[in-house]
């Protein structure tokens, strides 16, 4: 397979992530890391055969098909738009923006645009066939949702003022599966949310716990179960209850490792963290953004769908300040 | 050995005729039911004899009255037991009407009585409270309880039954306020019709979603369903400062089948009469307790009309579509 040219910018945790897989696919070549911060880019390119330059140089040299777009949050949207405007096809972690007037605002630029977001949970092959089996009718049709997202451990507070809070940094992947998985738009959003982890994040103006009930206009019933810190490992799941039954995509474990003894039947930990427990999915994602740099599909999550969850995710954040429903 | 009467011969009646019976310390000393033929064959079954409410209240040997009848009589029935000095095991809910539930404080607030919320004395949710409350897994911060009927019942039923909230998810609503230690002060509930379009009819829902939140922000969700479609799903999740712990369902056997299709486990206990076999067993025991004077109620009038005020704020929530402080 011929390798088209990608250029990464960010090497920071996501592009840490996305980088190699880019640099190791064989059908994408990893020529470019930017990354303004001294000695980062250095490191990633060094390390992966890579040339270190300014995002203008990478978007201006022609061979370039493809642009990874790991910067900072507040800066997604600019490097994207940039890298579309230079016909580059676009892969860019979420959330696109942390505003959604001004992701709006972009998104006519976008229309035709090869731009893949990184929402990964669509990847993991756990909840790919989850979804399969869901569109099969194999358990019947869809009736209500439960989307477990803890996290294992809080954030440093350093991290809290530029997230953009729980709803748009975190609970946002779930806003994406649940519009991904009820096959209707939610039409009212209402949202419960504490700070019982840390008190500095409450300090800081966020939430650390919350609950998030969706409605959809057929009357399916979505609830999402957010905390930073789980106390035991990085909590991803999600049960459909339908017609017929139930589907439930459970935890993965780091191995399948059981120590029985006189106390009980101890498992193995499930995975710490996103890196291992969706290693998987990054890989698949960036297998999938090759097709597109190939030509060969087109994205399946859109700009539009970074929009969808982000102004639930801004609806989550509202009902949660009002205590009350929130419509759409 | 402590005599008991029995009100009521009806499904949950039977439950309790058998564990009375088969209990070292207690008798079952007469079964009353308006419908003569149920009371005659349950007393029939057990050696008992068949009697009336009067009878059994003026009967000095009579200790204790267990009362599993219709629901518009539970309060009625538990004032007069209570009065008549006997002590009283009283089937949920206390009444379907809040206000009509609390203008019997002054006569039960003090009495025998224990409320049957049998899944309190479920084994696994009895494990996971004495576990959460050992601290093992730190302070509880949210609670996630699943609570689905495995099919629906006949709509004759959902139109005297006072609605899911109050026929149905005020078990949850007891299981919650047990669980986090704290009164829920707010209460928001989403419910819709999906599984059978006359329940919709009826002016009821069949599907539901609540959140409850209590003063301290710990979160609470209760799911409902009145047809899983795979038996009874009966689930307590507690997410914890330092981990969670979990509840699972019961399966009929251990036994799995492994094919090339897959790993397939048995299903899940059909209903509620084997998934709290025990639970019953274990209630009865605490009553026999209470009559034996070595204990007070565990639950109680005061625990009745607090999920049936938790019941009637989420069907007002789901009603209104706003947040109800109950």
């Amino acid at each position: 397979m011929q390798r088209i040219d990608v250029a990464l910018v960010g090497a920071g945790r996501m592009g840490q992530v996305h980088g190699p897989n880019a640099a190791r696919h064989p059908g994408l070549r990893l020529k470019y890391v930017v990354d303004a911060r001294p000695g980062v880019a250095e490191a990633m390119a060094g390390r992966w055969q890579a040339g270190v330059a300014g995002l203008e140089q990478a978007l201006a040299d022609p061979s370039v098909g493809g642009v990874l777009v790991c910067s900072t949050t507040d800066l997604h949207l600019a490097h994207a738009s940039a890298a579309v405007a230079a016909g580059k096809a676009v892969f860019c972690e979420k959330p696109i923006d942390l505003d959604v007037a001004k992701a709006r605002q972009a998104q006519p630029l976008f229309r035709d645009a090869r731009f893949l977001l990184g929402f990964n949970r669509r990847f993991d092959p756990h909840f790919l066939a989850l979804k399969r089996r869901l569109d099969a009718g194999e358990v019947g049709r869809l009736e209500a949702l439960h989307i477990v997202n803890h996290d294992p451990a809080a954030p440093p507070p350093g991290f809290i003022p530029t997230s953009g809070g729980l709803f748009k940094d975190f609970t946002i992947h779930d806003l994406d599966l649940a519009r991904w998985l009820l096959g209707e738009e939610p039409c009212e959003v209402f949202a419960s949310a504490s700070c019982l982890v840390d008190p500095e994040i409450g300090r800081l103006g966020d939430v650390d716990t919350a609950r998030v009930l969706l409605r959809t206009p057929s009357g399916r019933l979505c609830v999402i179960s957010n905390t930073r810190r789980s106390g035991c490992g990085y909590d991803q799941r999600i049960e459909a209850f339908c017609s017929g039954g139930r589907l439930a995509a459970d935890n993965v474990h780091t191995s399948t490792l059981v120590a029985t003894t006189a106390q009980g039947a101890l498992a193995a930990p499930i995975h710490p963290g996103f890196p291992e427990r969706y290693r998987d999915a990054y890989r698949a994602q960036i297998e999938h953004f090759a097709d597109v740099v190939h030509g060969r599909a087109a994205p399946a999550i859109g700009y539009d769908d970074g929009i969808a969850a982000l102004a639930l995710a801004e609806a989550c954040g509202q009902s949660a300040r009002a205590a009350a429903p929130v419509h759409s | 050995m402590h005599k008991v009467a029995l009100i009521g011969a009806g499904r949950i009646g039977r439950i309790h005729a058998r564990n009375i019976a088969r209990h070292p310390r207690l008798a079952l000393a007469a079964v009353v039911d308006p419908v003569e033929e149920a009371a005659r064959a349950l007393a029939a079954e057990w050696q008992s004899r068949v009697a009336t409410l009067d009878e059994v209240l003026a009967d000095p040997d009579v200790a204790g009255v267990v009362i599993a009848s219709s629901t518009d009589t539970h309060l009625d029935y538990s004032v007069r037991a209570a009065a008549a000095g006997k002590a009283v095991f009283c089937e949920k809910p206390i009444d379907q009407d809040l206000a009509r539930a609390r203008t019997a404080a002054d006569a039960l607030s003090g009495a025998r009585l224990l409320l049957a919320f049998n899944r309190r004395f479920d084994p696994n949710f009895q494990a996971l409270k004495a576990r959460l409350d050992g601290g093992e897994v730190g302070t509880l911060e949210s609670l996630q309880i699943t609570s689905n009927d495995p099919g629906p019942p006949p709509p004759a039923y959902v139109a005297v039954s006072g609605g899911l909230f109050k026929d149905m998810a005020i078990h949850d609503f007891d299981m919650a306020r047990w669980l986090l230690g704290e009164e829920p002060v707010a209460v928001f509930a989403v419910g819709s019709c999906l599984v059978d379009p006359e329940i919709g009819r009826l002016g009821d829902v069949d599907t539901a979603r609540t959140l409850l939140r209590t003063a301290s922000g710990r979160l609470c969700v209760i799911s409902n369903s009145r047809r899983s479609g795979f038996g009874y799903d009966q689930r307590i999740e507690a997410y914890a400062s330092a981990g969670m712990l979990r509840a699972d369902n019961v399966t009929e056997t251990t036994v799995q089948a492994w094919t090339e299709a897959g790993a397939a486990a048995d299903r899940f206990q059909n209903f509620f009469l084997d998934r709290y076999a025990e639970a019953y067993r274990r209630e009865m025991d605490h009553f026999a307790d209470m009559l034996d004077g070595s204990c007070s109620a565990s639950v109680g009038y005061a625990d009745g009309v607090a999920a049936l005020a938790l019941a009637e704020a989420a069907a007002q929530s789901l009603r209104s579509g706003q947040v109800v402080a109950p």
